[in-house]
C-alpha cells in the first residue's frame, strides 16, 4: 500500500526539513553518501495448540536507521525516538565513519538516482484488510477451521500447531541525494505443525503459506488446502527409509527445491561476498557456469510475494534481475556498495530485517525459469537410479568453496527410472558451481513456493523461492 | 543503564494493565547498548552504535493469556498499547494452565543487577578509538607465503545489557551485565584458485579478559589447514568431534528435553523421564548461575532463580525443562525454562584433551566444522553436512569436505568413546571434545 506523502511524515512526526537537515548532519564531517530508514511495524501472531487458540501477542517497533558511507565503508546507528536531538545523535554517531583517521579515500562510480515519486498504481503488495485494525480474534475461527479439517482427513494426527503472524510496517526513506520513498509493507505468515503417530511411531508435517498481503490472506480455500498439505503423503513418512547414501543422480522436485538456488548459487551471487574477493563466482562474470538455455533470476516484481519489493531498503526500485542468462554469469545482487564499486546500477537488493540493521545485498524471490525438457516423469526415467527430493527444511553454503548442504524432509528413491521407496532426513552435500554444471535437464515446470522463506545471512530477511525440476548428474547423499 | 525512573514506569506498567482488566502481569524491561567496529582487509569498514530499550508485557486475565512488546515507551502510548493488549487477552481461548510463578521459586537476591558479578565497571569510559585501536590491532595484516590471503574479516564489539522483571505478586528481579566480543573470518586461496575460509571467536564479560590477540592467527590457520580438501568415499569409522562444534550432537537432545516438545509428543526423549537412555559416561549438569562467568543469571524470563541441577546422570534423564506453564500442562513440578550453560562433564578420566581421544581412537575422521543439517525432534535422526581431517594412528593426515555424517542420537551416543575436558569457558553450552565408534559418514 502507497498512501501519500503527508501520512507517512505524521507517523513520524518528522518534515522534510528535518531530514534535509539530519543528512546534512551525518555528513558534517565528510563520507559521500547518507540515508536515512524510518520504521513503524506493528506485529502480531496468535497460536493454536491442544485445540485451543489460547496465545496471542501485539509488538510494536519504531525507530530510524542513520546510514553514512564513506567510499564502501559505512557507520551506523539508529534510534528509537524520532524525536529531532535523538535523530541528531544518531547522526552524528554513524558520521564517524568519515573519520579521517580511518576513512580513506576510495574511487567510486557516479551514482544512480531515483527520483521518481511512490506510485500506488504499481503497489506490488495493495491490501484491503488492514491487520493494525483487526482482532486477534478474527483468525480465531480460521485456524479452528483448519485443526477440523485436518483430524476430519487423517485419524492418526494427534497433535496440530497452527500459527499466524501478520505485521504492517510504515516505511520512509531518505537520502542525501535528495530521494524520498515511502510504502507500507503487509505480511501474513501461516504454518502448520501437525505430529501423527501410528503404532508408537511419530512422524511430523509442516507446512506454511506466507504472502505480502492483509487480511484477505484468511480465505477457507487458503485453510482446505494447507489441512490438505499437511496430510499429504502421511503414508510415505511412515514407511520412509533412509537409502544406502553415497554419489548419486538427483531429481529436485518443481518449487521448494529452489532453495537449492538460493543457497548454493544465489549467495554466491550476492556482490558483498564478491566485491571482498570472497565467493566462488568471484571472478566469473561473462563467462560459462551452466549448460546452455538456464536462466536463474532474483526478482522484486512478483505480486504479494514474500521477497516482492515496490522499493528496496535503500529506496532503489524493485526490479527482475537475471542473475545467468542462457548459462552466462550476468549479473550480482547490489546494494548501492557494492553497485558504487563495480561502477553499474543497483539491482534493488539492498535489504536489511529492520531499523536496526544497515542494508546488505540480499535476494528477493529466487527462481530458475522453465527449461525444455520435457516433465519431471521425464527426469525421472532419464535418472535411471537415485533420488527423488520434493521438501526441503534448510540449506547452508559456504560462501568461498561453494559447498553446501540441504535437509531433505521428505523424497523418494528412483529405481531403474520409477519413484519407489519413500525416503527423509537425510541431507545433500554438493558443490554449487559443479552441481550448476552438472544439470543434466530442467523440465516445463517452474513453480514458485510461497513458504514461510526467511534467509539467515546476518539479518533476517523474507524471501521465496522456486525451481522446475531439475535433474543434476551426481550429489552426495547422506544415508546408511 | 535502567534509571529510577525507568524502573517507576515498569512498575507503572503494571498498574496499567491491573487498571485496565488483568488480573495478574508482568513486566520485562530491557536495555541493551551495543558499539561495533568492523574491519576488512586491517583497514576499518564499519562503525555501529546500537542503543535499545523495549518493555515486554505479559498479560494474565480471566484466565486468559497473551504476551506483547513495544518500544514506544512515552507514557501515554503505554497506557493506550496495554489497555488494547487486556481486550485482545480476553478474545483469546481460557488457558488454566497460564500463570505466573509461585513466589518461592522467584530469585530474590538479584536487586542491584551487580550481583552475578558480571559487570565491567570500564564500560562507560570505553570511547570510539579505544574500540578502533582494538579492532586495528587485533588484525592479521599481511603473511608471508604462497597462500594468498583473500580477505580478511574482524568484528571488534562491546555491549552492556540491563534487564528488569517486576510481576503483580512483588517479584524483583534485575541484572546488569557486559560483554566484549571479537570474530575474525579469513578467506584463503591456494595456487590452484581454490578457496578455504575459517573463523575464530573470544568473548569476555569483561574487557581487560577479552583474548583477541590469537584470534585473526587462529582464524588464517585453520583456513590454511584446510587447503587441499576434497570428500572421500564414504566409511563407517571413529569421528572425534572438536570442542568447538560438539555442541551439535548435545543441542538436539536438550531440544527433546524441553516441556513444550515433550507435551506435543514431538521429541523423541516422550516417556523417557527418569530412564536410562544414554550412557555411563554421559552427564550433563546445567551450571548457569556462577558467580562471574560468562553466559550465567541469576533468573530467567519468569523471574525464576536459576540454579545448578544435573539433567542427565550417567545416562539417566533426571528432568524435563519444565516452566510454569508446561508443568501445568504435564501435570508435574516445574523444573526450569531451559538449559542456561550446559555442561557435559569429562569421562573416562579428567584431563582428556582432543590430541589425547585422537591418540585413543587411533584412526578415522576428525570434524572441525558443521555445514547445515538438521535432526528430526520426533525421531533423533540426523544428517550434518561436515568438513574436517581424516587421522590416522593418532594424527591428522589430510583434510577432508563435501561429506555427510548420518545416524540417529540415540544410537550415535550409545557408540560413545570418550568425552574430553577441554570445553571454551566462553561458550553459552560446555561442551568438550567428543569421540564415537561405528559412525557413517557418505563422500
Amino acid at each position: 500500500m502507497i498512501l501519500n506523502k503527508e501520512y507517512y511524515l505524521g507517523v513520524f512526526g518528522i518534515g522534510e526539513t528535518n531530514l534535509e537537515e539530519l543528512v546534512a548532519q551525518a555528513l558534517k564531517n565528510g563520507g559521500d553518501y547518507a540515508d536515512l530508514y524510518f520504521e513503524d511495524t506493528f506485529y502480531s501472531d496468535i497460536l493454536l495448540r491442544d485445540s485451543a487458540v489460547s496465545a496471542g501477542g501485539q509488538h510494536l517497533d519504531y525507530g530510524c536507521g542513520i546510514r553514512v558511507l564513506c567510499g564502501e565503508k559505512t557507520g551506523y546507528a539508529y534510534s528509537e525516538s524520532t524525536d529531532i536531538p535523538s535523530l541528531t545523535r544518531a547522526a552524528a554517531a554513524a558520521g564517524v565513519i568519515a573519520d579521517e583517521a580511518v576513512c580513506s579515500e576510495v574511487a567510486v562510480s557516479p551514482a544512480n538516482r531515483y527520483f521518481g515519486k511512490p506510485n500506488p498504481k504499481a503497489d506490488r503488495y495493495p491490501f484491503t484488510g488492514d491487520w493494525r485494525n483487526e482482532p486477534l480474534s478474527t483468525a480465531v475461527p480460521f485456524l479452528e477451521s483448519i485443526e477440523s479439517a485436518i483430524r476430519a482427513k487423517e485419524n492418526r494426527c494427534c497433535k496440530v500447531i497452527a500459527s499466524l503472524s501478520t505485521s504492517v510496517s510504515d516505511i520512509l526513506m531518505y537520502n542525501s541525494y535528495g530521494e524520498l520513498k515511502y510504502e507500507t509493507r503487509p505480511l501474513a505468515s501461516l504454518s502448520i505443525t501437525t505430529i501423527f503417530q501410528q503404532e508408537g511411531k511419530t512422524v511430523q508435517n509442516s507446512v506454511g503459506r506466507s504472502l505480502r498481503t492483509g487480511t484477505e490472506f484468511l480465505t477457507p480455500q487458503l485453510a482446505t488446502e494447507l489441512a490438505q498439505e499437511a496430510v499429504k503423503g502421511v503414508d510415505a513418512l511412515f514407511d520412509a527409509k533412509r537409502p544406502k547414501g553415497g554419489k548419486m543422480s538427483v531429481v529436485m522436485g518443481a518449487g521448494a527445491s529452489g532453495i537449492l538456488l538460493h543457497e548454493a548459487m544465489g549467495h554466491a551471487f550476492e556482490a558483498d561476498f564478491n566485491r571482498k574477493g570472497q565467493s566462488v563466482f568471484a571472478d566469473r562474470m561473462g563467462k560459462s557456469i551452466c549448460p546452455k538455455g538456464i536462466n536463474i533470476i532474483d526478482d522484486g516484481t512478483i505480486p504479494a510475494n514474500r521477497g516482492a519489493c515496490n522499493f528496496d531498503d535503500e529506496g532503489v526500485p524493485g526490479q527482475k534481475t537475471y542473475m545467468v542468462e542462457d548459462g552466462i554469469l550476468a549479473s550480482y545482487l547490489h546494494d548501492r556498495v557494492s553497485a558504487r564499486w563495480y561502477g553499474v546500477a543497483p539491482t534493488g537488493n539492498g535489504r536489511r530485517e529492520s531499523f536496526r540493521y544497515n542494508p546488505i545485498p540480499r535476494m528477493r524471490a529466487t527462481y530458475m525459469e522453465s527449461g525444455k525438457d520435457g516433465s519431471v516423469q521425464d527426469l525421472i526415467a532419464e535418472a535411471g537410479n537415485g533420488i527423488y527430493v520434493d521438501s526441503f527444511s534448510n540449506g547452508e553454503v559456504k560462501i568461498g568453496e561453494g559447498d553446501f548442504t540441504f535437509y531433505v524432509k521428505s523424497g523418494y528413491l528412483i529405481e531403474n527410472g520409477r519413484l519407489t521407496m519413500p525416503v527423509k532426513d537425510i541431507n545433500i552435500v554438493g558443490n554449487g558451481p559443479r552441481a550448476l554444471a552438472d544439470i543434466k535437464g530442467v523440465a516445463a515446470d517452474l513453480k514458485i513456493d510461497d513458504g514461510t522463506w526467511t534467509c539467515g545471512k546476518e539479518q533476517s530477511v523474507a524471501v521465496s523461492c522456486g525451481i522446475p525440476s531439475v535433474l543434476i548428474g551426481k550429489l552426495t547423499v547422506g544415508g546408511e | 543503564m535502567i534509571s529510577e525512573s525507568e524502573i517507576k514506569l515498569a512498575k507503572e506498567c503494571l498498574s496499567m494493565a491491573l487498571k485496565a482488566g488483568a488480573q495478574k502481569a508482568r513486566v520485562n524491561l530491557v536495555m541493551d547498548r551495543m558499539n561495533l567496529v568492523s574491519t576488512l582487509d586491517s583497514r576499518i569498514d564499519k562503525c555501529t552504535s546500537c542503543f535499545d530499550r523495549s518493555v515486554r508485557i505479559s498479560i494474565f486475565a480471566d484466565g486468559r493469556f497473551g504476551a506483547f512488546s513495544t518500544n514506544k515507551l512515552e507514557k501515554d502510548s503505554l497506557e493506550a498499547f496495554i489497555a488494547k493488549a487486556v481486550d485482545t487477552v480476553k478474545m483469546l481461548a481460557p488457558d488454566p494452565c497460564r500463570d505466573l510463578p509461585p513466589q518461592e521459586r522467584v530469585q530474590k537476591n538479584a536487586v542491584t543487577g551487580r550481583e552475578l558479578d558480571l559487570l565491567d565497571e570500564t564500560y562507560c569510559s570505553i570511547d570510539g578509538k579505544h574500540r578502533k585501536e582494538t579492532a586495528l590491532a587485533a588484525c592479521l595484516g599481511k603473511v608471508p607465503g604462497k597462500v594468498r590471503l583473500v580477505s580478511e574479516e574482524g568484528e571488534y564489539s562491546d555491549n552492556i545489557y540491563d534487564t528488569l522483571i517486576v510481576d503483580s505478586q512483588g517479584t524483583f528481579c534485575r541484572q546488569t551485565e557486559t560483554s566484549f566480543e571479537y570474530f575474525c573470518e579469513v578467506t584463503v586461496e591456494d595456487e590452484n584458485g581454490e578457496k578455504y575460509s575459517s573463523f575464530d571467536w573470544a568473548e569476555s564479560p569483561r574487557l581487560a579478559t577479552l583474548l583477541w590477540k590469537e584470534i585473526s592467527r587462529n582464524a588464517y590457520d585453520k583456513a590454511c589447514a584446510m587447503i587441499g580438501a576434497r570428500n572421500c568415499r564414504g566409511r563407517r569409522c571413529n569421528m572425534v568431534v572438536d570442542r568447538e562444534v560438539s555442541s551439535k550432537f548435545v543441542t538436539p537432545i536438550l531440544r527433546a528435553l524441553r516441556g513444550d516438545n515433550v507435551q506435543q509428543h514431538n521429541s523423541f526423549l516422550d516417556g523417557k523421564e527418569g530412564q536410562k537412555v544414554f550412557p555411563e559416561g554421559m552427564t550433563i549438569a546445567d551450571c548457569g548461575a556462577r558467580k562471574g562467568e560468562s553466559n550465567c543469571i541469576l533468573f530467567d524470563d519468569e523471574g525464576v532463580a536459576a540454579k545448578e541441577h544435573v539433567i542427565i546422570d550417567k545416562g539417566i534423564i533426571r528432568e524435563y525443562f519444565l516452566n510454569t506453564y508446561s508443568a501445568g500442562k504435564l501435570g508435574k513440578e516445574p523444573t526450569c525454562d531451559g538449559p542456561v550453560r550446559p555442561k557435559l562433564l569429562g569421562w573416562p578420566r579428567a584431563g582428556l584433551t582432543r590430541d589425547d581421544i585422537l591418540e585413543m581412537c587411533g584412526d578415522g575422521i576428525l570434524v572441525t566444522e558443521f555445514n547445515g543439517g538438521n535432526t528430526n525432534t520426533a525421531t533423533g535422526d540426523f544428517s550434518f553436512g561436515i568438513e574436517g581431517f581424516v587421522f590416522k594412528k593418532g594424527k591428522i593426515a589430510y583434510p577432508v569436505k563435501e561429506m555427510l555424517v548420518t545416524g540417529n542420537i540415540v544410537d550415535l551416543w550409545s557408540n560413545l568413546i570418550a568425552c574430553g575436558d577441554d570445553s571454551r569457558a566462553c561458550m553459552s553450552k560446555l561442551i568438550p571434545t567428543l569421540a564415537f565408534c561405528n559412525v557413517d559418514f557418505n563422500g
